[in-house]
Formats: C-alpha cells, sequence, structure tokens
C-alpha cells in the first residue's frame, strides 16, 4: 500500500505543477497597467474585440518584457508597409522597457493589401526574420478570409510561443511540442510495462551459441566478388529560400527583423 | 512387470536419491551408496509391450494407479519409492541423466523468494502461500547432434553517402557473395513428453551438460519420472526448427560487412546424427490463485522458474502512469535545457 499511496502524492503533485504557471498568468496581468496595443486605425475590430485583444496583448507582453503591437492602416498616403512600420515605431516612440525599446509590430497596410512583421531589440534577437515568415505562414489564411480578430489572437499567442524559445533552436522543433513530449511518455510507458508483462514468465536465454559444436563449425569456403557501383545524387534542400523583405533599419537608427507578405 | 524399489540394507526403510551429496541415502539412519557402485536391476530384465497402469505397492500392497507415461513414482499411501522397470527398458532406457542438484527444500524457498520479484504479480500472489504442490520430476528429453550443411548466394551492398556541393551522393556497390559453411550443434535438448509445455521446457534451459550422467536406476528413488511420449523420429523437424533460426542469425554473421543482404539461393542440409534419451530434473509447481491454477516449472539444476504468473491490473496501470509521468517530466526537462521553454 506504500507504493500507492507514493503514486497518489506524485500525482497531485503532477497536477499542482501543471496548474501553477495558469494562475502566475492571471496574477501578472492584474499587477500590469494597461497599455495601448492595438492601433486599429483602419477600423477592422468593434470595440469588443478591441479590448478584448488590448488585454491579451497587454498580459503576454509582461511576460516576455515586449510590447506586441497590432497596426492596421488605410493607408491613404499610399506608403510602403515597411517604411510605414518604421516611421510608426520612431514617431510613437514604442517598447516595453524604455521608448523605442523591446517591441514586436504586425502592420496591416489595407490598401495594398500588405502585412508586415517587425521585431525591435529583444523582439529582434528572439523574433528573427525566420521565425517572423513562421508566424505570417501561420496568420496569413485568416487574414486573406478576412478573420482579422482571429489572425491577430495568433499573431499574439505565436510571437509570445516563439519568444519562449532560445533563439539559436527551431520553435517547430518536434521535440518542443507538448502533445508530442506526451505521446512518447505515453509509448516509453507502454513498452515498458509491455516488456514486464512479456517478461514476467521467464525468458529464453539460450542464444545460437549455447549448442554450437564450435570446433567443428564454421566458414569452409567464401567469395566476395565486387560487381558494379550506382551512384544516385539528390539536390540539398536549402533553408534560407525566399528572401521576402527581411529587416532594417528606422530613420531614426533603430535596426529590426522582419517578414513582409501580401493577402 | 517389475516394480523396483530402494530398501536400505541396514534398517528396510526407504533410501531416496540426495540432491546434495549426488548418493542414495536412507531417511531413517543415515546410510549413503553410492549410485555408481550398487549394481542397476534394470538390466536383468526383459521388455514387455503391455500398457499396465495398475501396480501394487511391494512395500504395502497397496494398489498404486499410474498414467502411462509414468516411470517412477511415490507410493500414495506409504511414501516407497517405486520405479516401474518396464518403463524404463528396452527402447526405453534412458542414456543419461541429470540429477536434481536442488531439494525440495530449496525449490520451495526459490519459488517463494521469485514470486516476491514479481513486479505486476498481485499481492496477495506474491506471499507464496497457496503452494498446492510441488513435484520433483524427471522430463524426457531428447538430445540432438545435428550436422549442417550450409550453401548460401546472395547480392550484398555496400551504401556510403557524402555531400559535394550543393548534392548529397549515395553510392552503393554491389558484389556477389558466397559462403559455405558447416555448422554442427550438439546436444540440443526438445522435450519429449506430451503433458509437458514445449515454450515453459525451452524457457528453462540451459540445464548444465558437465553434470550429465550416464543413467542409473536409482538416480529416480524419491522422484517422478516419465517415459518419452514421442521418440526422436517424431520430434526432430522440431529440433530442425529450433536451430532454424541459430542458423539464420550463424549466416548473417558471416555477413556482417554488407548494409543490405538478397539471398538469392539459400540451400540448407540438416543432417541428423544421433539423439540421445536423457532425463532432466524439473520440479513441477502447482499454486492456487483466485480459483485458478497456475504451473509453473523450475529447472532442478539451476532454480530458473518460468511460468505465466497472474498479472494485476492495478499494478499495471500504476508502473504504467508513473513511467509515463517520469518520462514526460524528463522530455519536458530536456527541452526545457535545450533552450525550448517549459511550457
Amino acid at each position: 500500500m506504500r507504493r500507492s499511496s507514493a503514486i497518489v502524492t506524485f500525482l497531485c503533485f503532477f497536477a499542482v505543477f501543471l496548474a501553477f504557471p495558469l494562475v502566475m498568468k492571471t496574477g501578472e496581468a492584474a499587477a500590469a497597467e494597461m497599455k495601448q496595443l492595438v492601433y486599429d486605425d483602419a477600423g477592422l475590430l468593434n470595440q469588443e474585440e478591441y479590448d478584448e485583444l488590448n488585454v491579451m496583448a497587454n498580459q503576454y507582453g509582461v511576460r516576455r518584457e515586449t510590447d506586441i503591437i497590432i497596426l492596421t492602416s488605410k493607408n491613404t498616403e499610399n506608403a510602403d508597409v515597411e517604411k510605414m512600420t518604421e516611421d510608426f515605431y520612431d514617431k510613437h516612440a514604442l517598447g516595453y522597457d524604455k521608448p523605442h525599446g523591446n517591441a514586436v509590430i504586425l502592420t496591416l497596410d489595407m490598401k495594398n493589401r500588405e502585412v508586415y512583421l517587425a521585431g525591435f531589440y529583444k523582439a529582434k534577437m528572439y523574433l528573427d526574420d525566420d521565425r517572423l515568415d513562421k508566424v505570417r505562414a501561420k496568420i496569413i489564411p485568416d487574414i486573406a478570409s478576412g478573420d482579422y480578430m482571429l489572425a491577430f489572437q495568433k499573431y499574439i499567442q505565436t510571437a509570445d510561443k516563439y519568444m519562449g524559445f532560445r533563439p539559436d533552436m527551431n520553435p517547430d522543433n518536434l521535440l518542443f511540442n507538448g502533445w508530442f513530449q506526451l505521446a512518447v511518455s505515453l509509448i516509453i510507458g507502454g513498452i515498458i510495462v509491455g516488456m514486464m508483462a512479456i517478461r514476467s514468465g521467464g525468458r529464453v536465454t539460450v542464444n545460437r551459441q549455447t549448442y554450437e559444436d564450435a570446433g567443428t563449425s564454421g566458414v569452409l569456403e567464401h567469395r566476395d566478388q565486387y560487381l558494379h557501383t550506382t551512384v544516385t545524387k539528390q539536390k540539398i534542400a536549402k533553408n534560407n529560400s525566399g528572401g521576402s523583405g527581411g529587416g532594417g533599419t528606422t530613420s531614426g537608427g533603430h535596426s529590426h527583423s522582419g517578414s513582409r507578405g501580401s493577402f | 512387470m517389475k516394480i523396483i524399489d530402494y530398501k536400505c540394507p541396514n534398517c528396510g526403510s526407504d533410501m531416496v536419491f540426495d540432491s546434495e551429496t549426488g548418493m542414495l541415502s536412507c531417511q531413517s539412519c543415515g546410510r549413503n551408496d553410492n549410485i555408481n557402485l550398487i549394481p542397476d536391476p534394470l538390466t536383468k530384465n526383459v521388455f514387455s509391450e503391455d500398457e499396465t497402469t495398475e501396480y501394487h505397492c511391494k512395500s504395502c500392497g497397496a494398489v498404486v494407479m499410474t498414467e502411462s507415461e509414468t516411470a517412477a513414482t511415490v507410493c500414495s499411501f506409504c511414501g516407497s519409492v517405486i520405479v516401474l522397470s518396464e518403463r524404463l527398458t528396452g527402447k526405453l532406457t534412458p542414456a543419461q541423466v541429470i540429477p536434481f542438484a536442488i531439494s525440495k527444500e530449496e525449490a520451495m524457498r526459490a519459488f517463494r523468494k521469485w514470486c516476491r520479484k514479481g513486479w505486476l504479480t498481485p499481492n496477495g500472489f506474491m506471499t507464496a502461500d497457496r503452494i498446492k504442490g510441488i513435484t520433483g520430476m524427471y522430463v524426457p528429453f531428447w538430445l540432438y547432434e545435428l550436422n549442417n550443411a550450409i550453401e548460401v548466394h546472395a547480392r550484398g551492398t555496400k551504401v556510403r553517402t557524402y555531400e559535394r556541393g550543393d548534392y548529397k551522393y549515395t553510392e552503393t556497390q554491389h558484389f556477389d557473395v558466397y559462403r559455405k559453411i558447416r555448422l554442427n550443434y550438439v546436444k540440443v535438448p526438445i522435450d519429449a513428453s506430451e503433458k509437458m509445455n514445449d515454450e515453459l521446457m525451452d524457457k528453462l534451459e540451459p540445464f548444465p551438460y558437465d553434470q550429465l550422467k550416464s543413467f542409473k536406476t536409482a538416480y529416480l528413488a524419491g522422484y517422478v519420472a516419465e517415459k518419452y511420449s514421442y521418440d526422436d523420429k517424431e520430434l526432430f523437424p522440431r529440433a530442425k526448427n529450433k536451430i532454424s533460426e541459430y542458423i539464420e542469425s550463424y549466416i548473417r554473421s558471416t555477413m556482417a560487412q554488407y548494409t543490405t543482404m538478397n539471398y538469392t539461393d539459400k540451400h540448407i542440409d540438416t543432417q541428423f546424427k544421433h539423439a540421445e534419451y536423457t532425463l532432466l530434473p524439473v520440479w513441477v509447481v502447482h499454486y492456487d490463485y483466485n480459483k485458478l491454477e497456475y504451473t509453473f516449472a523450475m529447472n532442478g539444476q539451476t532454480g530458473k522458474v518460468v511460468g505465466k504468473p497472474p498479472i494485476s491490473m492495478a499494478k499495471v496501470t500504476a508502473w504504467f502512469a508513473s513511467i509515463s509521468g517520469v518520462s514526460f517530466l524528463s522530455l519536458k526537462l530536456i527541452s526545457w535545457m535545450m533552450g525550448g521553454g517549459f511550457w
């Protein structure tokens, strides 16, 4: 019985462990003061959606010490979407830690139907061009179909998630996927317990050498004749293909990472 | 028909084979006789075909019912040693025997210890307090000597990959491979008793062949013995089947340098040299648990226990949950150390 009580304790501990980050998250959100992080100049969101997104962006931003910003524009002056993003950053002196600090900006140019993602300072390091490309790929289908709210939520969540990984790691590595980890653990458990069940009845401990008469056995004749060689070649797929924008530097002298695309 | 018994020349009690000293010993007066020095009454007997199953105990006169395979047993009334000579003579004479090295008490102790070790067995089973019976049994085996002449033709490949420029190259070298192998196996044991489960008996191996003795009836005193149900010709296919995987793995080991192997022609000629009729020592344990009877077998020389114990679902669940939980946490920890973030 001692063993089963130990297991119950372990499971309780496990449950508390799972619940803990949720508690932490709400606690942090209450303490933080609200900033304006959503600039819906194109009027894609209603008031309710706007409030919800702004709260969400504030909550997630605290954890990564980065302002997660959304800008939508009708672009009446017909400016370039990258330039628009840079000027916006310079003008509003955005940043979580200081004016012109850590920030990630998603800009929607509704006139040219273009989208641009930029990461500044900490966000430039943690959300480099490759990662911003990944974020963009995730949200483009929703933007194209007009589901802006969903796209913005995904953007905030993905930006937050990716900033949790060290810059040199691939954030979509299967090893970091919680479901994958769960599946692998269940398989490991199943295999080990299965082995225990199979081996409980005793196992065969003789091998091919047990009854072999080594003195009289052996290879009498052998031949290994070379015939021919075949060679096949395969092109190595390069990852850094398709330079869709990339980063740059604002007129105020702040360098950033970037990803650009249309919808 | 003749029954052989072993009475002590000193006091008239029954003498039995003692697994510790390897002698025929008298429990009453302590007399020990060297088995090799006493004359074997078997050799003077004439073989008769009739299948009697009813005998009279020489000591008390009670009727002893036996199964048709039984070659040695103990009188259930007075406990006298009974050896049925006609089932051990003629072509039924065993050539060799490995005597018991583990006594009944040691076997009980070893079995209890084994029960406690089971990770998935229910707690009620682990106490091992429901042993219904433990029987020391000489199980008939054929020890085969088989010679194999093997010829194999095959296509082998060696594969090498390398990168040059933007391309990955896979270079495959093809070889014509030929092997002529002589592979001899000696003393491959195949159980010849109909009653014993083949799979169980296979798991009992190996038996220490350095303990093989030429057969003496006195080794059976105090134990149960059976005669074979199948002869060496009938069991030859099983013996062949048993060594076939050994042969396969031997052939593969001679071609280890190749990445892939494709046999174009494989010829295995297994020659039956001879088989020796041998009695091997097995403790058979009958165990009651939850109204079901479980049978276990223990190697009478090495003490290895085999047989399927009951499995407790509660323990399976507990192990599965803890192993999976620990693996999950470890994976989380690994991904966190790799910079993946804990959540």
